[in-house]
């Protein structure tokens, strides 16, 4: 599936949100590269417990044209911003079992302290900004819709990340 | 124009809908949505809208044939 509707180069949505099990393996295989001798991957699991109830799946639900076009350029600008060789994201939609995966970040580069800077960096973005939404089932039969990114409470900001303003006290 | 909600919003309106096309911006899109369910005032408010996959603001001006997707906060990972 390609999308055509921005003005952005077409993507391909399958690249960057599966409704099938992330083949981690595989994909870490095929992100090893001459230059790169640090390479790390992060995988967003899905626990058994959330706010002290016990959790039986979880289900992911994605605006896939959007999302597979905001990863990508997620991942654009954090391979200038810390040059990196090789970054890989992919985010799981549909029902994820505990203890799938169900986001993937790979990066690659000479040394190690950009490949964990800049795989945090594009994991925090795409959980915060990506039009991905989850939807928590909980075994007593009660559902939750969110969960993760909850920063508006803390910002008081429906637009503000808790990140952004973290980064703006430091400073 | 044709609007498509996600996530929690779905138990609010049905996942996809026609709006009349006599809404001129987002302003007056979010104030039928209201109309539709005023229950949905709070969660509306954390929302942002995108048109044909672009974030829009507010003062976005709608045009006929406008694909609508009200994206609430993200909690992808």
């Amino acid at each position: 599936m390609t999308t055509s509707v921005s003005s952005l180069p077409a993507v391909e949505v399958s690249t960057y949100i599966s409704d099938q099990p992330l083949d981690l393996v595989g994909l870490l295989a095929g992100a090893h590269h001459p230059l790169a001798g640090a390479v790390v991957l992060f995988s967003g699991d899905v626990r058994d417990n959330n706010l002290g109830k016990q959790v039986a799946y979880l289900e992911y639900e994605a605006r896939a044209t959007m999302a597979a076009k905001m990863i990508a350029e997620i991942l654009d600008e954090a391979k200038r911003k810390w040059n990196l060789n090789i970054a890989v994201a992919q985010h799981r939609v549909g029902k994820v079992a505990v203890g799938e995966s169900a986001v993937v970040v790979i990066t690659a580069t000479p040394h190690r302290r950009e490949a964990y800077e800049a795989n945090r960096y594009i994991i925090d973005r795409i959980k915060h900004e990506v039009p991905i939404w989850k939807c928590e089932f909980f075994t007593d039969g009660t559902k939750k819709w969110g969960g993760n990114c909850n920063c508006h409470e803390l910002t008081g900001d429906p637009h503000k990340h808790i990140y952004e303003v973290e980064k703006e006290t430091n400073q | 124009m044709e609007v498509e909600v996600f996530a929690l919003l779905k138990d609010y309106f049905d996942k996809k809908f026609i709006v009349p096309a006599r809404l001129s911006d987002i302003e007056s899109l979010k104030q039928h949505l209201l109309d539709l369910n005023p229950a949905a005032e709070q969660v509306l408010s954390s929302c942002r809208f995108a048109v044909e996959d672009e974030f829009v603001d507010h003062n976005y001006q709608l045009k006929e044939n406008d694909y609508i997707c009200i994206i609430p906060p993200s909690s992808g990972g």
